[in-house]
């Protein structure tokens, strides 16, 4: 998800790949708590540490933990340099920011985003050198303060010269004025690092006091619900007189919405549906750029079309059919999805005339910042951002325009806001995953090499989208990732991107253009397999030179007891990705259901993430990676008539449930690579490995997801 | 504006609502400030807004605030309270459960209140016919497997 670099106020790509190896400057201004004069004030040590009287180490992170579990992944690197007890610890999100100087902002990004599973990527080091300085600075605290020599750090959250032992409370205050010492040592130990540590956040998550956005609550605080123009792009014709509901206070016109104020929260969603049908909207003239029959029928034509613009992401070589011994030539299917996040879109804004504070579940508080300032006419600095736990974001909770909305109204009323989304207003208001009609052309030559790749993929361009728009440039890394740059021996390459114009709001969803090449991708490899009548985990593995793809093919192998015939009435299928900085392969061990539908028993699952910071947190990522995109494979499609989305709520667009989880076992390959990301990787395998096992155990080939489109659940 | 006397995790607690009509989740949430129980769907199909009243599982956002006075209401926050709510919570910290943890609340309430049905180990999952999004689901199935 690298492209989420490019959303508006973003460093580009370049930047982004510019700033990898940079050089990492501890953002020390020095800083004590407004509260240290007082003897038992917690004292803030830089920007991410802070110590209390009770020797509790807090740590102060800009990722924002939405499930995956970068509290504790980044407590864990601190701790480790700190050699604290595990009790000790504790995790929170730092007050948000924007632009440069931002000690929060991701250092992969220069952007304070969540995205792309980079967190662990962009903090492995930076978060390790912020936290030995500060042990270096509690060390010479110590010394300073007894002014004495030979302090060392001890356990247990002390420093200890052998005959004297201070904890970091005794002499944070002193340590948090230490300044010009040497770039420290980092200490290499494994108590922490590579340990199943405990989630800190999850005693909270099972007692209920887990604050999400949805849960803030602000003294003196309002309650308001939205409701958006049925058809995409509408705006508001003119503002609606206030429902006559007990409870309702008014209504706030957003131009693209109405908001409706209440007293409490229900009476804002029935009020804001009360007002659904009586709004005059002004909608869109042409909606054909907003209707899935018609986007489907364009896009077939710019499959095929000489005159489409293409953007060329990759050629190597002039790959043609041409001298071919076999060839193939098919077409892979894969529709707009929304995200779901079980919280739905939220966020509470309090302005007043010098000052906007927001509390809200983001994944994008660079991007926030800028806008609240704008719709408030204040500047960045004006703005104090609460970032909440958030229940879920996979790419949506990037996204403004709620944020904007609460902002707004919070400023017309003069009183704090709490604005919530009705489940049908968040289905027909996300930013969708772009739909992708793709083709592959490959070549085999008489020793099954495959000669030459020509994947031309059709699809809506989020980055061309949300500008800044260049005809002359419109490259999408985004949109072919999972497609450029494969490490399969392909000889002879040209891989291509066709925007698909549409008016549709796009946005970037969990594994973002990996969640829809990899299918292509995978599928293709599994039919050039078929087409050399070889294995398709020897045909990949085979074509792969770096040791670590083979290796995790080679796990998953022994893994799923792939070289082992399957149970009777099942069947595996394999898949592999390279991406966000990890490897993975994945095998489905597929059956048919009494109806004659998949069922998927048995998911096996090899990845090599680097170096690992925290197995059951890798774990829980694979885990939850495959349910995730079973559940898009199987269900998930959003549809558009008209300019109308069609996906109202979890009755016309189904998860799993708890017997319909297949079995999942993960083996992590030991690797000494720099941390990859987790969080996406096992998402696009899934469709794939499934698609191939059944394909192996069918002989029918499914290359148009979801497998089982509507509103029933067939399958599992 | 109708009062009602709730009893919210042993404690009866008197509020004044706008509406008689108002789904008890709302009143949870917005008036007696028990933010554990969550809006997810409104439709009854996610299970987000679980609690316990009267041992048995709720969807509060369709329980209307009237019929439930007088009877024993507990949410997510009340679990440790509760002999097999504690257990099904320390059995969600052991196997380590949660991600984004906001169906957790749902999924622990009506897990306990199953339990209090009779049912335990595998017998479980069948009544918990929940979504998460994060798909938790392998980590809940063996926390069940202990009750």
């Amino acid at each position: 998800m690298d492209d989420l670099a490019t959303a508006p106020q973003g460093p580009t790509r370049r930047d982004v790949l510019k700033s990898v190896g940079a050089a990492f400057v501890l953002p020390f201004a020095i800083s004590i708590s407004p509260r240290s004069a007082e003897a038992a004030a917690p004292v803030q040590i830089g920007a991410f540490i802070r110590i209390d009287e009770t020797n509790t180490v807090t740590l102060s992170i800009g990722s924002s933990e939405m499930g995956q579990g970068i509290m504790t992944g980044l407590a864990q690197l601190v701790a480790e340099q700190l050699q604290i007890n595990w009790s000790q610890m504790r995790a929170e999100h730092a007050v948000g920011g924007a632009g440069a100087g931002n000690p929060y902002a991701n250092p992969l990004f220069h952007a304070q985003i969540t995205g792309g599973s980079t967190s662990m990527m962009g903090w492995y080091t930076p978060m390790r050198t912020a936290a030995a300085t500060v042990r270096d600075m509690l060390i010479a605290g110590a010394a300073r303060q007894t002014n004495t020599t030979g302090w060392r750090l001890g356990t247990a959250g002390t420093v200890t010269n052998g005959t004297l032992t201070l904890t970091f409370a005794d002499v944070a205050a002193t340590a948090a004025s230490i300044t010009g010492l040497p770039a420290p040592v980092l200490a290499t130990t494994t108590k922490f690092v590579g340990q199943r540590m405990q989630r800190l956040d999850i005693p909270a998550k099972v007692n209920g006091s887990a604050i999400y956005g949805m849960d803030v609550q602000v003294p003196g605080m309002v309650f308001a619900s939205v409701v958006h123009c049925p058809t995409l792009g509408g705006t508001v014709a003119a503002t609606p007189a206030k429902p006559n509901r007990a409870g309702v206070l008014g209504v706030v016109n957003l131009d693209t919405a109405v908001a409706v104020i209440a007293n409490n929260t229900w009476t804002a969603i029935k009020a804001a549906r009360d007002l659904e049908g009586t709004i005059t909207w002004l909608r869109p003239s042409d909606t054909t750029r907003m209707d899935s029959a018609t986007l489907a029928a364009t896009a077939q034509s710019l499959l095929t079309s000489d005159s489409a613009t293409a953007f060329v992401a990759e050629a190597v070589g002039t790959p043609t059919m041409a001298g071919a011994v076999k060839t193939l030539d098919q077409t892979y299917r894969l529709p707009f999805l929304a995200h779901a996040c079980m919280e739905v879109m939220n966020c509470t804004a309090s302005v007043t005339a010098d000052r906007c504070e927001i509390w809200a579940p983001t994944q994008g508080q660079e991007f926030i910042i800028p806008a609240a300032a704008a719709a408030c006419g204040l500047t960045n600095d004006k703005v104090i951002l609460h970032t909440t736990y958030l229940g879920g974001g996979f790419g949506r909770k990037i996204e403004v325009d709620y944020v904007v909305q609460a902002v707004r109204c919070s400023r017309q009323l003069g009183v704090p806001v709490k604005l919530i989304w009705s489940r049908e207003q968040d289905f027909q208001n996300d930013k969708f995953r772009p739909s992708a009609l793709i083709r592959v052309q490959a070549g085999l030559d008489a020793s099954n090499n495959v000669t030459s790749v020509i994947y031309r993929n059709v699809s809506p361009s989020i980055k061309l989208q949300r500008g800044p728009s260049s005809v002359t440039n419109p490259e999408d890394t985004g949109a072919v990732a999972g497609a450029k740059g494969l490490p399969y021996s392909f000889t002879a390459r040209r891989i291509e991107h066709v925007a698909l114009p549409t008016d549709i709001p796009l946005g970037y969803w969990r594994s973002v253009g990996e969640s829809y090449n990899t299918f292509a991708v995978e599928s293709a490899m599994d039919e050039l397999a078929k087409l050399a009548n070889i294995n398709p985990l020897t045909f990949r593995r085979d074509r792969l030179a770096d040791p670590r793809a083979k290796a995790v093919l080679t796990a998953v192998e022994t893994l799923s007891s792939w070289k082992n015939t399957p149970p009777t009435g099942y069947q595996r299928g394999v898949a592999f990705l390279k991406g966000f900085g990890s490897y993975i392969a994945m095998v489905a061990e597929v059956g048919k259901t009494t109806a004659g539908t998949i069922k998927v028993a048995k998911i096996y699952v090899a990845v090599d993430c680097g170096v690992v910071i925290n197995p059951d947190q890798v774990e829980a990522q694979m885990q939850g990676g495959i349910a995730h995109g079973l559940a898009a494979a199987m269900w998930h499609q959003a549809t558009f008539v008209a300019g109308v989305p069609q996906v109202r709520n979890f009755s016309n667009y189904p998860y799993l449930k708890l017997q319909s989880m297949p079995t999942v076992s993960i083996k992590l390959v030991a690797s000494a690579a720099a941390p990859g990301g987790v969080g996406e990787t096992s998402v696009p395998v899934v469709a794939p490995a499934v698609a191939n096992a059944w394909a192996k155990l069918t002989n029918t080939r499914l290359r148009s997801l979801p497998f089982y489109p509507g509103t029933t659940m067939g399958g599992l | 504006m109708p009062t009602y006397t709730l009893n919210v995790n042993g404690v009866n607690r008197t509020v004044d609502v706008p509406d008689a009509g108002m789904p008890l989740l709302w009143v949870l949430r917005d008036f007696l400030g028990f933010t554990g129980a969550k809006y997810g769907c409104g439709i009854e199909v996610c299970g987000a807004c679980t609690v316990i009243v009267d041992n048995q599982r709720e969807h509060s956002c369709k329980v209307d605030v009237s019929s439930v006075v007088g009877k024993k209401i507990v949410t997510v926050e009340g679990l440790s309270g509760d002999v097999d709510g504690a257990k099904a919570q320390a059995a969600w910290i052991a196997n380590q459960v949660p991600q984004c943890g906001f169906c957790q609340p749902g999924m622990l309430t009506a897990t306990t209140a199953a339990m209090k049905a009779g049912h335990h180990g595998k017998e479980i999952a069948p009544e918990v016919k929940h979504i998460c999004v994060c798909g938790t689901y392998p980590r809940i199935n063996k926390a069940m497997t202990g009750l």
